[in-house]
């Protein structure tokens, strides 16, 4: 039978244009019940016997939601417990027009065999399909077809009835209207909230109902606390004629009365408009889209330095914020004022599930909660559960449902628990979640994309490969390393020179471009490193075996051969892929020891001495060029191995072995990105390292200048010669110190494509041009790199993605972005095995630096853990002492004794355990003394008599 | 346009019938031949007829589209007409044949037809001198069998009768930027007030008497004839002689005064069937072009 669908849209152009669209119905579209004798139907989805315990509904029953039930229940859909579910054609193309993320969790659901949910096509049928009244909006249409469907379903199951119980069909909607017309035609129908609580098997499913609009009204008081959001239409007005700004929310971590909207400008100009207290952030949560509207210049403000935590209680929502706020407000000069602004509006919301753990209630019986969630921006969320006990001391995910404007905190649902808070797991997923690290196991479609093993070199293989089996390779690794994917060989010439080779796994050989294993690398982006563990880029087949250019294996690799002389001048450069076979895979601490051991005259050894001594002059040149060499600490943990927790902690220490490898790699790299931008101006896949704007080094300056030191920044190399000669006499961490400080002024490099961009320039490294190809195993970038240089050089064949400068575009944007999390992760890890460590010491008493002075707080590093923290001296339950903060120093004065930066002090270091939500390092001053404030130095506990932490 | 041979004989013997108001197919001089209409017969148009008259046959679609009004009448829309004579209806028309046909019969339904008084032009204004309503008229000839005029305007008629045009609201920001929204009701359309719609009547002189509705005999057997449009009321909004015989002063007075009470007398049963068939609604049984 044949119908037509009729509506008019607006086109693009303005006209009007009338859309006929030819709708088909058929008479074997079948019902999917097991029960059925009617329908002739292959496979059945719904269950003879659908049992659910629920007391409103005490007959067996199939359950069909409506489109509103989908959209904010779909936690509670994905459960286990709710099978026998019919998704109606009706409902499942709202939710599609609705929300993607929900419809993609939708068909997940439905594709699900245990879940028994059966879709059933009812704009499709004879007998349900209804056509639009006059005066019938198009939710009212949809509503009546669910209705319709409803009904036809009970009476043809009704039809069918075996000897059993009748099945019946309950419809679940939240919209009154369509309750009661249900009921007016004999429907079962219930409200979701009724339906989901009358499951006495199961009464954890309450808990993660989203709270619909009803239930608010309850929860909070009616007084308003925010400024009403804008309607999008007038949102789009303001935007248009620019008194609003568009921009990405982005909260302080340091400060929940604070944060800058990101707002993208044309080319190169974006700006930063800042966001002070509640009623300007006016409900904007971390990376939102919001819109802004600037306030009167004389409004602006100063970004407060005040670290500020929002913790406690609940705070009532009547309780009058104005005392934190008035603390923000610093009268300043009106030069260092930024553009201040409040939020009028948000464009789009940006929510996903949030880790975090549960803040009980000081009510026993209460079944409202905060929670709070690990990542620091992220406002708390107010939840509603019945099992508070259980989830005290669990990682919890929790979704926000909605904001309010009466609420001092938004509204959220439980999602799942993660584990229980401190369990190493837990932790690790948790920080996995919160950086938004892929870190799933690999699925099957990737993994078929595998060579078969046993695998060997074939002659297929060999073309275009050049045989270097015979050279003498060797790689040089941190300990444990078994993602090798670099080696090195070095040799005499004939004529008098060296050449020097730089091997890179051929991992381009095994990942071609486009099928499944590629996508799911390019996503991925990155190898991610946690203490003890380490998320692949690429299956750990290829990654720790085929691609690892392990010893006495041949091995797949792209090779850079330079011809150098003595001087370490380039004479001749070239790339060839090649097989290789390495000889030696050797340590940073080997290597050393084989270079100092002038016993040993072996050919490696000879190799690493010839290596050595041009790494060395390379350096110098670089040196020369003005290269940075800038520090931070890296610390590394000596891991139990049964229990795997940590039993040590060290600085990493560095070797000339480790400059060597690095200055090749350097070398190497500058190579490859030359050759490729030569060959490929359009599309080459290069990496960047803007210089500073001079403001980035107002602190170093400051800080410098407070012990007379005199830095200048004009240049990499005016920084670099100055940070050489910066010493102060008796205290020989000075220097280091600075250098961290100015590691923190610099810019993140970036990964970019050539076509896009007209600043190539390296600052860091003082390179005109450098790119990543050494790491291909664990960087996605550099397999980008491999494929642009095997096609210049003819090794290998184009496609036209590499050459599409916009995807390249696209595909760095996420490199970054992946770089940039993977990093905080990597941070994340080192903080939480840092706290296990303290854990198990208990309390030390350790000598530190004052690295930043903030207005309420000292932030204090401990060279030896690599260790940052903070020093308050305004808590809550003390009399606050006497604190002068000078900006210009900076310095900040309590009491009688005055902070500057890089002061030495003494603190004690303890872990934080009373608040389990964030467990932290505390840290509190024992010298100087400072009465009132320090803290007298506690007994330091042997480490002996210490028992292991307990798991 | 299509003509037929017709015999001395054949002639003699048409003229004497009319002459003694007796045609060849029975009817009187002023007597149509018999009339089918349905609208609503495409439905990716706004409004659209099919009219068929003895077996000449026409179809009409009506598309309401957004534009920007005359510049001189800034407070109306307008109305275009196009002429499609398809080689269906006659081999004549096959390749560019029925070109010119075509546009001699658009220009005279563009005479007829767009003036504020034959259609309520002021009702197709959105927003005066920025929006307007554009109606484009397609006619789509499918059969000639002669008195094409009156079959194109009987459907015309009824084509805009059925039109419905999407309601639009104007939304005006602060600015005065101004946006048009649609409603995304299909039902919530305007229709359009048809009651002064003209229809015409082509009269043919034959011999000294004249006749509607004039078959391919009779007019290859008159000299010229006379187009009038009509509203319901009689008023007269356009006259024009076609054919390339003359007519006295006389005899074009007469032929006005019979083409006043012919047209007169159509509009009536017309309009009558019009809502009859509109009452039907969804119910109605669809004839189509195969029925």
């Amino acid at each position: 039978m044949l119908k037509s669908k009729t509506f008019v849209k607006k086109t693009r152009s303005g006209g009007v244009m009338k859309i006929v669209r030819e709708h088909y119905l058929r008479d074997d579209i079948w019902c999917g019940s097991e029960v059925c004798t009617e329908c002739k139907q292959e496979s059945t989805a719904l269950q003879r016997d659908p049992c659910m315990e629920s007391n409103l509904c005490s007959y067996p029953h199939y359950v069909i939601p409506d489109t509103n039930v989908v959209l904010h229940q779909i936690d509670v859909l994905e459960d286990q417990v709710i099978r026998n579910v019919i998704i109606l054609q009706t409902v499942l193309a709202e939710v599609r027009h609705r929300s993607a993320p929900i419809y993609k969790r939708l068909k997940d659901i439905v594709h699900e065999k245990e879940k028994n949910f059966y879709t059933f096509t009812n704009e499709h049928h004879r007998e349900t399909f209804i056509e639009r009244e006059p005066g019938e909006s198009a939710n009212d249409r949809n509503d009546r077809a669910i209705r319709v469907a409803a009904k036809w379903y009970s009476e043809h199951l009704k039809k069918s009835e075996s000897d059993t119980d009748p099945l019946k069909v309950v419809l679940l909607t939240n919209d009154q209207g369509n309750k009661q017309k249900a009921e007016e035609s004999g429907l079962l129908v219930y409200k979701c909230e009724e339906y989901i609580k009358s499951l006495i098997g199961n009464p954890e499913l309450v808990d993660r109902l989203a709270l619909s609009n009803d239930d608010k009204n309850d929860i909070t008081s009616s007084k308003v606390l925010f400024p009403e959001h804008l309607p999008l239409s007038r949102i789009q007005a303001g935007l248009k004629n620019g008194t609003f700004l568009q921009g990405t929310f982005r909260a302080s971590r340091d400060n929940y009365l604070e944060a800058t909207v990101f707002v993208q400008g044309e080319g190169e100009e974006s700006t930063e408009v800042l966001i002070q207290g509640l009623q300007n952030l006016n409900r904007s949560v971390y990376q939102d889209v919001v819109a802004v509207q600037l306030l009167p210049r004389d409004q602006w403000v100063v970004p407060s330095s005040v670290v500020l935590q929002d913790e406690g209680a609940a705070k009532d929502d009547n309780e009058e914020e104005g005392e934190e706020e008035k603390e923000l407000r610093v009268s300043a000069a009106e030069a260092a004022r930024k553009p201040t602004g409040r939020v009028v509006g948000i464009i789009k919301r940006n929510w996903r599930p949030f880790c975090g753990m549960l803040n009980a209630s000081i009510i026993k019986e209460s079944t409202r909660h905060l929670f709070t969630p690990a990542d620091r921006r992220i406002p708390r969320i107010r939840i509603e559960t019945r099992q508070a006990d259980a989830l005290a001391g669990q990682r919890i995910m929790v979704a926000i449902d909605g904001w309010p404007k009466h609420s001092r905190y938004p509204n959220g649902h439980f999602v799942r628990t993660l584990g229980s808070a401190g369990d190493k797991e837990t932790e690790q997923q948790v920080l996995l979640l919160e950086h938004d690290v892929p870190h799933q196991a690999f699925s099957q479609a990737v993994l078929s994309f595998l060579p078969t093993m046993p695998w060997e070199i074939t002659p297929e293989v060999m073309v275009n490969r050049e045989d270097l089996r015979s050279l003498i390779v060797c790689s040089v690794d941190p300990p444990g390393c078994t993602d090798i994917d670099d080696a090195l060989h070095c040799r005499e010439l004939d004529n008098g020179n060296l050449e020097v080779g730089v091997h890179i796994a051929d991992v381009s050989h095994f990942i071609r471009p486009g099928n499944a294993m590629d996508k799911e690398a390019a996503n991925r982006g990155t190898t991610v490193y946690l203490c003890g563990k380490r998320i692949d880029m690429v299956p750990e087949l290829l990654s720790s075996n085929l691609c690892s250019l392990r010893s006495n294996v041949e091995r797949l690799a792209f090779s850079c051969i330079w011809e150098i002389n003595h001087e370490a001048e380039i004479l001749k450069t070239r790339f060839t892929k090649s097989v290789i076979k390495s000889k030696a895979s050797l340590t940073y601490a080997e290597a050393q020891m084989r270079i100092d051991d002038t016993t040993q005259t072996d050919d490696i050894t000879k190799n690493l001495r010839g290596l050595n001594k041009l790494a060395k002059i390379l350096k110098k040149h670089r040196i020369l060029k003005g290269a940075l060499t800038l520090s931070s600490l890296e610390v590394r943990f000596h891991i139990d191995s049964e229990t795997h927790d940590p039993i040590d902690l060290q600085t990493k220490e560095l070797m000339e072995t480790n400059s060597m490898v690095e200055e090749f790699m350097l070398l190497a790299n500058i190579s490859v990105a030359q050759k490729i931008f030569d060959e490929f101006p359009d599309c080459a896949m290069l990496r960047k390292h803007p210089a500073p704007p001079p403001s980035n080094y107002d602190i170093l300056l400051k800080a410098a200048k407070s012990k007379a030191v005199e830095i200048h920044t004009d240049s990499a190399k005016a920084l670099a010669d100055s940070l050489d000669v910066a010493r102060v006499d008796g205290f020989p961490y000075f220097n280091t110190l600075l250098r961290i400080l100015a590691t923190r002024c610099m810019m993140q490099a970036v990964y970019f494509c050539s076509g896009m961009d007209s600043d190539f320039h390296h600052y860091g490294l003082a390179s005109p041009i450098y790119t990543h190809f050494t790491s291909p195993i664990r960087r996605y970038a550099d397999i980008i790199v491999h494929r642009l240089l095997a096609v210049a050089i003819a090794a290998d064949k184009t496609y036209p993605d590499l050459m599409d400068k916009q995807k390249q575009s696209a595909l760095s944007n996420n490199l970054n972005y992946r770089h940039k999390m993977s990093q905080y992760a990597q941070r994340a890890s080192v903080a939480f095995h840092t706290q296990l460590f303290f854990k198990s010491r208990g309390i030390l008493n350790e000598e530190g630096f004052v690295l930043f002075v903030r207005k309420n707080a000292i932030i204090v590093l401990i060279p030896k853990f690599g260790l940052e923290g903070t020093v308050f001296f305004d808590s809550k339950n003390k009399a606050a002492p006497n604190v002068v903060f000078d900006e210009e120093g900076p310095s900040l004065t309590v009491e009688q004794h005055t902070f500057h930066m890089f002061d030495r002090v003494m603190v004690t270091i303890s872990l934080d355990a009373s608040n389990i939500q964030h467990q932290k390092i505390r840290m509190s001053l024992i010298e100087p003394v400072i009465p009132g404030v320090s803290v007298s130095a506690p007994e330091v506990e042997p480490l002996a008599k210490k028992p292991r932490l307990d798991r | 346009m299509a003509t037929v041979q017709v015999s001395e004989a054949e002639k003699v013997y048409i003229l004497h019938g009319i002459r003694d108001d007796l045609r060849v197919d029975g009817r009187g001089c002023e007597d149509y031949r018999h009339m089918e209409i349905e609208t609503d017969v495409v439905s990716n148009t706004d409004g659209s007829a099919k009219v068929t008259l003895g077996d000449t046959a026409v179809l009409v679609g009506v598309k309401a589209d957004i534009g920007k009004p005359r510049p001189k009448v800034p407070n109306e829309g307008y109305v275009e007409f196009f002429v499609d004579c398809s080689a269906n209806a006659t081999p004549e028309f096959e390749g560019r044949g029925g070109e010119e046909l075509g546009t001699e019969l658009s220009n005279t339904l563009y005479k007829v037809f767009n003036n504020k008084h034959s259609v309520d032009l002021k009702s197709l204004c959105i927003s005066a001198g920025e929006h307007c309503w554009v109606l484009y008229v397609d006619v789509l000839l499918l059969q000639c069998d002669g008195n094409l005029y009156d079959a194109i305007s009987v459907a015309i008629k009824a084509a805009l009768f059925n039109t419905k045009i999407p309601r639009v609201h104007i939304s005006a920001d602060e600015e005065g930027g101004k946006e048009i929204e649609l409603s995304d009701d299909p039902y919530d359309c305007v229709r359009l007030n048809v009651e002064n719609v003209p229809c015409i009547v082509t009269l043919c002189k034959v011999g000294h008497r004249h006749v509607v509705d004039a078959t391919l005999q009779e007019k290859a057997c008159s000299v010229a004839s006379l187009i009038i449009s009509v509203t319901h009321k009689g008023t007269i909004t356009c006259t024009r002689k076609v054919g390339g015989g003359s007519l006295d002063p006389e005899s074009i007075f007469e032929m006005t005064e019979a083409g006043k009470r012919v047209g007169k007398a159509l509009h009536a049963p017309l309009m009558k069937l019009l809502q009859q068939e509109e009452s039907l609604g969804k119910a109605r049984q669809k004839v189509g072009f195969l029925g």
